[in-house]
């Protein structure tokens, strides 16, 4: 395995041999640690010395179920901190299989200069590529392929990413046309921006890893997918399967959680139009796609396409979190309107969480309607365009907030906050409040089933939301999707066997757990290098003060216990 | 009493989603889910006008209470 370094300011790439310090870390987890080795805590996200890390898991590329989501971090522009968002797509899967452990891009290129990225089994080239500039995501893709193949894999922003706005994504395409995996949070699409980086193209690689030890890795990845196929919740009859992300929005409804109107309620009167049983039933009756999936070889295949009246495909995947924060966030019942809006986010290059929470707040200040699709509409439309307005809420909800002069912001740590109210959902909470990634759902989700802690009550709530984030670290240092964790909880073991199968490394399940925790930690210490504090993390006022109907309950989780959530790290 | 129901999911496939069951004495969660056939290895979530509960509480009088399968945020 090596190392791509690409120095845009240089006009250069190398390939490197992993150093020893990064030779056992892959996905957040190395990511985690780049940043603390090698960027400055202190540097402007968006300037020449922040670094951009590609990092496919620990087991990508090996043909282990659902481990093929490729991380990509950098420092934050949004939260100032460290950051790790991950998508599906093919790319997690062929970087490994080229033997490339992680792609870092550093420098930046001139003003006006833009340049894609092309990565071979053997060499890696930047070539100028001003004629994308201004190119939304699909038409980039699309162009990418017609000139590099179908089976390439693209990495790419869209206009957002141009403009540098901090609510932009990075977009990865999928198997044949697939096209919307978005690594969304944290505005990385602005950080690929900033360094002039339009694109990266990933020729196809057909040769697995090979593992050190074939029968233990055998014996352990087929445990582990057969364990998915059985699990009454990823198995071909569970819901994830059946609904896919989308659900939860019933359960997070009647639970009061679900974001309503810029978080002003956690019920949604409209809420049966927006639910994945709905959702299924509308895509199936139009002839669109359900169950399929976003990474090769996913037994659980939780993905869909919606399509309009006609079966013309309007977005795929439609998933829970923009179903809440651009559905029933902005008041819109429709799905119809919430798969629009969703295309256009793709589009555009933008995460749908920020982006959504960002429209609730300039809803708030009168700049368009809740439940208005049209007005919405055209106020998104001014993201791709690149107005003044456009800008503003492009760079997410805290910017819309303090230039419209609305305190009602749904965010932490610069954030926006997931499809989780937290006054209803104190867990989510207290990750939001305390992960190093601000308000993240992948960082730490509390929203569960039966015999565990009470969500609306504080008791157990910080012990809840760290056992949940050395988890989160877990899914995203090893490439597998959160819907994969089952297993693992359930057999720690099962991970210890994957991973000695692949690289006959001998690591028990402690071993495992504080390669976990030190995901954490890391993360921690540069965001304290970075002068992140506490008063960064704090809830807003707002939900501490005002009762958030159905149940009229506040977020009421002490300062205290959330500065204790990491004693035990 | 009435009670409203609603099966979420894969628990309503086939079968009416919404009904209203009048009892004339107190039953638990557990009792309510045998009658409408569902087993109780297939519910993962029991919700009681908006508040999670347990499959021994007793279901109050004029309730919603809605069963979902086993699910998590992703």
């Amino acid at each position: 395995m090596q190392l791509l370094r690409v120095n845009i300011t240089q006009h250069k790439t190398e390939f490197v041999p992993v150093p020893p310090l990064y030779e056992r870390l892959g996905g957040r987890a190395l990511i985690a640690k780049v940043l603390l080795e090698e960027v400055p805590p202190t540097c402007d996200p968006l300037g020449p010395r922040n670094k951009l890390i590609f990092a496919p898991g620990l087991l990508a590329g090996a043909g282990v179920t659902t481990a093929g989501r490729l991380s990509v971090g950098a420092k934050s522009p949004l939260t100032g901190g460290a950051k790790e968002a991950n998508a599906g797509g093919t790319a997690g899967d062929t970087l490994p299989k080229l033997g490339i452990k992680a792609i870092i891009v550093e420098g930046q290129a001139r003003a006006g200069e833009w340049y894609i990225l092309h990565v071979k089994s053997d060499s890696a080239e930047l070539i100028a590529a001003n004629d994308l500039r201004g190119l939304g995501t699909y038409a980039t893709a699309e162009r990418l392929q017609e000139q590099f193949g179908t089976d390439a894999s693209i990495i790419s922003i869209g206009q957002a990413g141009e403009f540098l706005m901090c609510g932009a994504s990075i977009a990865l395409t999928g198997e044949r046309d697939q096209r919307s995996n978005h690594a969304a949070r944290g505005g990385l699409g602005a950080v690929m921006g900033s360094k002039g980086l339009k694109a990266i193209v990933i020729d196809r690689a057909t040769k697995s890893l090979t593992p050190a030890n074939p029968d233990l890795f055998r014996s352990a990845t087929k445990r582990f997918a057969q364990a998915l196929i059985n699990d009454p919740k990823t198995g071909q009859k569970g819901s994830q399967h059946l609904y896919g992300t989308a659900s939860i929005v019933g359960a997070v409804n009647e639970m009061g959680s679900l974001p309503t109107r810029n978080f002003s309620a956690g019920n949604f009167e409209q809420a049966a139009t927006l639910r994945g049983e709905y959702l299924r039933e509308v895509i199936l009756k139009r002839e669109g796609k359900v169950g399929t999936r976003c990474m090769p070889g996913c037994v659980i295949a939780c993905r869909n396409e919606y399509v309009d009246e006609t079966g013309k495909p309007i977005v795929g995947t439609l998933q829970f979190e923009t179903i809440a924060l651009v559905g029933s966030n902005l008041g819109l019942g429709n799905l119809d309107d919430v798969a629009r809006l969703n295309y256009m986010c793709n589009d555009f290059g933008l995460d749908t969480i920020e982006t959504g929470a960002a429209l609730g707040v300039a809803i708030e200040a009168g700049l368009a309607r809740f439940g208005d699709f049209e007005s919405i509409r055209a106020l998104l439309a001014q993201v791709g365009e690149g107005t003044v307005l456009g800008r503003v809420i492009g760079n997410g909800a805290v910017t819309t907030g303090r230039v419209l002069g609305i305190r009602r912001v749904p965010a932490v740590l610069g954030q926006a906050m997931p499809g989780y109210d937290p006054r209803t959902l104190k867990g989510n909470g207290v990750t939001y409040a305390t992960s190093p990634q601000g308000a993240d759902h992948t960082a730490g989700n509390a929203f569960g089933a039966r015999k565990e802690v009470n969500p609306l009550a504080v008791q157990g709530q910080k012990e809840l939301s760290l056992r949940l984030q050395i988890i989160a670290a877990m899914l995203d240092s090893t490439g597998l999707c959160l819907f994969a964790r089952p297993p693992i909880i359930a057999d720690p073991q099962l991970m210890a066997d994957m991973i000695n199968g692949l690289y006959g490394w001998g690591w028990t399940t402690q071993d495992l757990d504080q390669f976990y925790r030190d995901v954490l930690r890391n993360e921690i210490e540069f965001n304290r290098r970075a002068g992140i504090t506490a008063a960064q993390h704090r809830i807003p006022e707002y939900m501490r003060e005002e009762p958030l109907p159905p149940h009229n309950a506040v977020f009421d989780v002490p300062d205290a216990d959330l500065d204790a959530v990491f004693d035990t790290l | 009493m009435a009670v409203h129901v609603e099966l979420f999911g894969q628990l309503g496939s086939g079968t009416q989603r919404t009904r209203t069951l009048t009892l004339e004495q107190p039953r638990t969660v557990q009792q309510i889910a045998m009658e409408l056939g569902l087993d109780p290895e297939h519910i993962g979530l029991i919700v009681i006008n908006g508040v999670q509960r347990e499959m021994d509480d007793w279901v109050p009088p004029d309730c919603r209470l809605c069963f979902f399968p086993p699910v998590s945020g992703g």
